[in-house]
């Protein structure tokens, strides 16, 4: 075990797909899915295999390079997370039909729970909707091992495959062993006779290209492969069965269902008593085996994260237990402590002996108060909260916030934030919001705010269609150089390239004149009082004859993306006797850094959380935060 | 490779504060005694400075998620997130926290009651006191490798933090290990 690394998930998979030959991989980020791209990057060059990889503006524009890779005979992956599929379903959708040359596998990670998603949904219902297999890992090497399975798959009966990874899977650890495997079988092309170079894509309209006519014959053959591998994959070893032959009740699981019922029944005493049937891949459900295993138990359990994707595709849905029948919780994450109390409840009802599961200190906990979950917050010394704090106080309170999705989605708290629905959504809401405005001859204001990366992922076609139909609102594109949430990925804006190699900048700015906007100011995100005025004018703007949309792009880098404020930017701030305890810097900057005193007369500032941004001094009234020297005394 | 010891960790904390890091290393550590070692980890949304737990199994096991009481060991970065998670532990578990002030009198009955081992360590004083706040957590580490009940050995755990640290870090990172060890010798 030389090389054996613990690894997360998402790495391994970015190992597996370096190990199985990928040629061209591309991904957005998103969580749970975003460190797959950088382990791909990070694998090809440690074991020198020649892997293009790149951060695609958007999972649809992924998914067509990818789809391009392996119709031109190169494996690809695209690597998404679960709702960034919905971006991508186009493509992917009309690609099950077409099928691929080479391998293509969608890395697709859900978000039971959610931890950090719009949707609990499955993707594995996807596969069944789109028509494409689906295998579903219950532990991070296993994950690398379906890349290779997800492969000769899709290579096999040439359509694309997905691996479909919850949180537990992609964020979990194991270790894993980094080595090359032994060549795979790949797809190769035949030696030109004449010397002269092929071309990558055969001449194929009736495929590539394929109008109506042909996409009722590439369904047929569709529906065919799907038969075939349904077949194929109840003979495969990467089911588990485990337990007796035939027992009163049984259970079938995946993914990291699978996972945690394994771990319980040890702890309950019944992981030989209870027949349990691992199902590596949902769709297509291998019905011959599923049917031998449900015949011999009386009653079936069926275990699975997100949707009830394998229930639903039983024939025979009579004695079976899930989240159809209310046995499982509809909605919510399998965790150790819903699937225990799922378990209990199937074995007593079957009337089967079990230990007792462990008694938490839950009921002897409940005398003791315990603080709050603590709820996440902007970073001390971030710009998008000068930027909410201005514009709360910038627009009257009959304002419509329309919000994105990033780390500005948490405006909410500083009320800045009224909707958050989708990527680039604050751009089309803020449109369709104008509209019933205007419609009524209401003149409430309409702001939208929406990060950089967000605004180039899906925010541009929203701003052109509002010049284009004349929305009249406040768009602020809060630019940060990053797309911070999901861990620092360089936007198009940077430049920068997946590997760190530099490709070209793409203006934000540009963007914004070229779809037709004739107002836009740009702004350093801190400065309240310039935010707070252009706010106005942009207002103003809006409600001209001949005005329209305005923008503001309010800058300041991510702190995080540059570990830390730059040493020209610091400034120290103490509290002075000023300080009256009213509190309005507590409550409506909310810098973590800021609170009161136990006795609630005087605002302290917590030093191990200060980054020395002096954003304070703009926010109180009375004067009482003061720039000090930090070697100490008043400046 | 010795006999794995079979255990389930809990480490809480709040965004920023080390709880990846330390979950990490100690399974890191795990993997160099050739047990096999199962983490959880938070991330997104959920890191940016709210409650944080991740989780972590030695020994054979399929998930590294902790059915509520059944931990072993709950190491928190941060005193209320220890309280929070304080029903986690199994009986005859054990809390160790970074923790500036003692431990409720409340507290130390139910504890007491349900047979769970309360130990803290100040262990941002430690790192405030080597001018790097963001060495707690290696100080929490430090104190648990001097406790009976550490999942793995401490001298394994700074040998591999050893391996980890880059260079520049490393003087640090072992100073703050130290200072923990120190803090749980001297309350002996």
């Amino acid at each position: 075990m030389a090389n054996c690394r613990l690894l997360m998930g998402n790495e391994a998979i970015g190992l597996g797909l370096v190990q199985f030959g990928c040629r061209v991989a591309a991904a957005y980020p998103g969580t749970p899915s975003s460190e797959v791209l950088p382990a791909v990057v990070r694998f090809a060059r440690q074991l020198q295999q020649p892997t293009y990889s790149e951060w695609s503006v958007n999972e649809r524009v992924a998914a067509e390079t990818a789809i391009a890779a392996a119709w031109a005979g190169r494996r690809a992956a695209c690597i998404m997370k679960q709702v960034g599929l919905n971006v991508a379903s186009d493509p992917v959708m009309s690609a099950a039909y077409t099928g691929v040359r080479a391998g293509l596998v969608l890395v697709v990670a859900d978000d039971p729970g959610p931890h950090s998603s719009q949707t609990e949904q499955d993707t594995r219902l996807f596969g069944l909707f789109a028509k494409i297999p689906v295998l579903d890992p219950s532990s991070p090497e296993e994950a690398r091992r379906m890349v290779g399975t997800a492969f000769e798959i899709s290579e096999r009966h040439q359509l694309p495959v997905i691996l479909r990874l919850t949180t537990r899977i992609a964020h979990g650890r194991e270790g894993v062993e980094v080595v090359l495997p032994e060549p795979v079988p790949r797809f190769e092309e035949a030696e030109p006779e004449d010397g002269k170079q092929q071309r990558v894509l055969p001449r194929d309209p009736g495929r590539w290209a394929a109008t109506p006519r042909h996409r009722y014959s590439l369904h047929v053959q569709l529906v065919e492969k799907l038969r075939t591998i349904a077949e194929e994959a109840a003979a495969s070893s990467d089911n588990l069965r485990s337990g007796p032959e035939c027992a009163p009740l049984g259970i079938i699981a995946a993914g990291h269902a699978f996972a945690v019922t394994s771990d319980l029944l040890r702890l309950l005493g019944c992981s030989e008593s209870l027949p349990m049937l691992r199902v590596a891949m949902p769709h297509p459900l291998p019905l011959a085996l599923v049917q031998d295993f449900q015949a011999r138990c009386e009653r079936l359990l069926v275990l699975e994260d997100c949707d009830a994707t394998i229930e639903l595709q039983l024939p025979d849905r009579r004695r079976v237990h899930g989240r159809l029948d209310g046995t499982v919780p509809a909605a919510g994450e399998l965790d150790p402590e819903a699937l225990l109390a799922v378990l209990l409840a199937a074995l007593e009802r079957a009337d089967l002996p079990h230990e007792r599961p462990p008694q938490p200190l839950q009921a002897l906990m409940e005398q003791v108060s315990s603080p709050p979950v603590k709820p996440p917050t902007l970073c001390p010394g971030c710009g998008h909260r000068t930027t909410f704090y201005a514009l709360r106080r910038a627009f009257p309170k009959n304002t419509i916030f329309t919000g994105d999705i990033g780390c500005y989605t948490l405006g909410i708290s500083l009320r800045a934030v009224d909707t958050v629905l989708a990527m680039g959504a604050a751009v089309g809401m803020a449109s369709g919001f104008y509209r019933v405005l205007a419609q009524e001859g209401r003149q409430d204001p309409v702001v939208g705010t929406i990060g950089d990366s967000t605004f180039l992922h899906a925010g541009i076609p929203g701003l052109l269609n509002a010049v284009y139909v004349d929305s009249r609102f406040v768009l602020v594109i809060l630019d940060n150089g990053t797309t911070a949430m999901t861990g620092g990925q360089p936007t198009p804006a940077t430049g920068i390239r997946a590997d760190g190699t530099m490709g070209k900048q793409v203006s934000i700015r540009a963007l914004v004149d070229a779809c037709g906007v004739q107002f836009v100011r740009e702004i350093d995100a801190r400065d309240v009082r310039g935010i707070r005025a252009v706010a106005r004018q942009a207002l103003e703007y809006t409600r001209q004859p001949d005005g329209g949309p305005a923008v503001i792009i309010a800058r300041y880098p991510c702190l995080v993306a540059n570990r830390g404020l730059p040493p020209e930017d610091r400034q120290r701030v103490e509290v002075n006797e000023r300080c009256n305890g009213c509190e309005l810097c507590v409550t409506d900057f909310q810098c973590p850094a800021l609170s009161m005193d136990e006795r609630q007369e005087v605002v302290l500032i917590d030093r191990m959380l200060c980054v020395d941004c002096g954003a304070c001094l703009q926010v109180c009234a009375r004067k009482a935060f003061v720039p000090v020297d930090p070697e100490g005394g008043a400046k | 490779m010795s006999a794995a010891r079979d255990c389930r960790i809990v480490v809480a904390g709040l965004g920023g504060q080390g709880v990846l890091f330390c979950t990490r290393l100690l399974a890191e550590t795990a993997l160099a005694m050739g047990w096999p070692a199962l983490t959880s980890e938070t991330h997104g949304m959920a890191q940016r400075g709210g409650s944080v737990v991740a989780s972590l199994k030695i020994g054979l096991h399929r998930s590294a998620l902790v059915l509520s009481g059944s931990a072993d060991l709950l190491l928190s970065l941060d005193q209320g997130e220890a309280c929070r998670n304080l029903s986690s532990l199994a009986p005859g578990g054990h809390c160790l926290s970074a923790a500036t002030q003692p431990w409720s009198e409340q507290l130390r009955a139910v504890a007491e009651q349900a047979g769970v081992g309360l130990h803290s360590v100040d262990a941002a004083g430690i790192a405030l006191s080597l001018g790097a706040p963001v060495l707690a957590n290696i100080a929490l580490l430090g104190a648990l490798g001097e406790l009976p009940f550490a999942p793995v050995p401490g001298d394994q755990l700074e040998r591999v933090l050893r391996r980890r640290s880059p260079p520049r870090l490393l003087e640090g990172n072992l100073a703050a290990l130290a200072g923990g060890r120190r803090a749980v010798r001297e309350q002996r």
